[in-house]
């Protein structure tokens, strides 16, 4: 069954763009990635599915419900964590996170511990003394703590370190295993890449494609920079180049062949220094949709 | 849960509030005793104050030296312009508040409706107000012991706690509406003290001559006026529509902008971090 389901949804603004005709649907028990640079829709996209805002035309399932209709419903089985994190300044983490709970009928002290020392997190201090990381774990807490059906989060790993984002990773995959959907709004491909099973990828208001993480990553595109005394010698060719730039004694390249035959060939040649790193999402984009 | 939350919320200035006005109306009503001995000079005093001055405060139709005269000037005007500043203060924060912080975005995902929101709000707002006024109401009680003999017509003292409780939610309700308009507290809160001031004026004004008159309506201040509940011993039918007319147009208006707007603001910019 489609847990979440959307058809031709689109929302406009009078001055922004919105978003334009987004169709995809997301089965029960999937990670599903949603992706996109900043600005193309991701957020509208949430915030209409919650119905915070009403879309323009198209129509949009959670549970098989109407996203309008039956929004108090379905937001009673649904987690949220939205991408920017304001809380009432004047409560403990504990008391929001009761708060919290309570409005789904669903409080557990226990889970919350557990929940919380899994992240590392003080549910006695107050929230107005929180650094940005630590109110993010609040607003993880918050999301999975009344055990929805379906998790929505946005953006959910800016400001955590490393050691946490693995926590959380974690702990999204015991969520998933007991039977959670996961909606996963991300502008960093490898987290993604990461954690789901298959992406949407969003760009300027529209759905560009729905694929799953292996085809996108058949297409390993990697970016690299080589520096060299003389680049502009480089004879430089192989399978699988999509472009090269000479700056200076850099050259940089975008290059998605097979990783093997490219470290044979760097063998070879005389470079002082190497860097392999994630494509920007632009680069990734302008390259899968030539 | 937002009732409570709100209610919790709320607690410390409601407090302060309530012990401030407390103070204010024992202590003015304890020196009340040396103010009616000294009577006969106060009347010369008075005598010689302009007219003007003494329409403004309804002094040339009240007796100052009766406990219910007193009370009417000195403590009904605390009461009154106290207690609404408190109520405006209090409602013109309490929608808008979630929107100047941010909190509604969590708010909003809770499976809560948006009528629901308001109405709990609202509910905290009266239930507030109410507890304020029985503050003051047990305060005056207290005081009025201070004086051995001068009696207070029970009505009378009934109809002007009733005036002060209507006064207050005509204010709030007004405030209120202002909360579910507009974005920023602090816009919110400089609107609704300008009323209050505006209303204010426009009462003491109302007071001064016959061309003025017609102000009246336009201040819900004039509309619990004492020297007129005082003399008449009923509060005016015309004032009691006109201020269920405010308080029901408010909330009603209250609870249609709130299911309609955009909330946020700021998402439909597309702002971002």
């Amino acid at each position: 069954m489609a847990i979440v389901e959307l058809r031709n949804l689109t929302k406009s603004y009078r001055k922004n763009r919105g978003i334009i005709d987004v169709s995809f649907s997301i089965e029960e028990g999937e990670v599903f990635g949603f992706i996109g640079p900043n600005g193309a829709g991701k957020s509208t996209t949430i915030r209409t599915l919650l119905n915070f805002i009403y879309p323009t035309s198209g129509s949009a399932t959670i549970f098989g419900k109407n996203i309008i209709k039956h929004s108090q419903e379905i937001r009673q089985n649904i987690g949220y964590l939205p991408s920017e994190i304001h809380y009432y300044d004047d409560m403990k983490v504990v008391d929001l996170l009761k708060y919290s709970a309570r409005f789904h009928k669903k409080f557990s002290a226990e889970r919350m511990k557990e929940l919380a020392s899994r992240l590392d997190l003080d549910v006695n201090r107050k929230i107005e003394d929180l650094s940005f990381g630590n109110r993010k774990k609040v607003g993880i807490v918050q999301a999975l703590l009344h055990e929805p059906k379906l998790i929505i989060l946005d953006e959910p790993t800016s400001g955590l370190d490393p050691l946490i984002q693995n926590h959380f990773f974690d702990l999204l995959k015991e969520e998933r295993d007991n039977g959670a959907t996961i909606f996963f709004s991300s502008h960093i491909l490898s987290e993604v890449q990461k954690m789901c099973d298959r992406v949407a990828i969003i760009k300027d208001g529209k759905l560009v494609t729905v694929e799953t993480i292996e085809h996108l990553t058949k297409n390993k595109v990697k970016n690299i920079t080589l520096t060299l005394e003389h680049p502009e010698q480089l004879h430089f060719e192989l399978n699988g180049m999509i472009k090269k730039e000479v700056n200076g004694n850099a050259v940089t390249l975008l290059y998605s062949g097979d990783i093997k035959a490219l470290l044979k060939r760097l063998n070879d040649l005389p470079v002082q220094d190497v860097l392999i790193e994630e494509p920007t999402l632009e680069e990734v984009f302008m390259h899968y949709y030539e | 849960m937002i009732f409570m939350r709100e209610l919790k919320r709320s607690r410390k200035s409601l407090i302060i509030w309530s012990l401030v006005l407390a103070g204010l109306i024992i202590w003015l009503l304890s020196i009340f005793p040396q103010f009616a001995e000294g009577q006969k000079s106060m009347n010369d005093l008075f005598e010689a104050y302009p007219e003007s001055m003494k329409q403004m405060f309804g002094m040339d139709r009240i007796n100052l030296g009766t406990l219910i005269g007193f009370y009417g000037i000195e403590i009904y005007m605390m009461t009154t312009l106290l207690g609404t500043i408190y109520s405006a203060l209090l409602a013109s924060n309490i929608l808008a508040k979630e929107e100047n912080e941010k909190t509604i975005e969590f708010l909003l995902s809770k499976p809560v409706s948006r009528g629901r929101i308001v109405l709990e709000k609202l509910l905290a707002v009266v239930v507030n107000i109410v507890i304020l006024n029985i503050v003051s109401t047990i305060s005056s009680l207290i005081g009025f012991q201070f004086t051995k003999d001068a009696d207070v017509p029970g009505k009378t003292f009934a109809l002007l706690i009733i005036a002060t409780l209507l006064l207050h939610l005509t204010f709030a309700a007004i405030s209120f509406m202002l909360s579910s308009l507009m974005r920023k507290t602090r816009n919110t809160l400089s609107a609704s003290l300008a009323i209050v001031i505006v209303t204010y004026f426009l009462n003491v004004m109302s007071g001064l001559s016959e061309d003025l008159d017609v102000l009246k309506y336009f201040s819900p201040f004039k509309y619990v006026d004492a020297a007129n509940i005082i003399n008449e011993n009923m509060l005016e039918p015309i004032f009691i529509v006109l201020m269920a007319a405010i308080i029901i147009f408010s909330i009603f208006t209250a609870f249609m902008v709130y299911r309609k707007k955009t909330l946020p603001f700021n998402w439909s910019c597309g702002a971002k971090q």
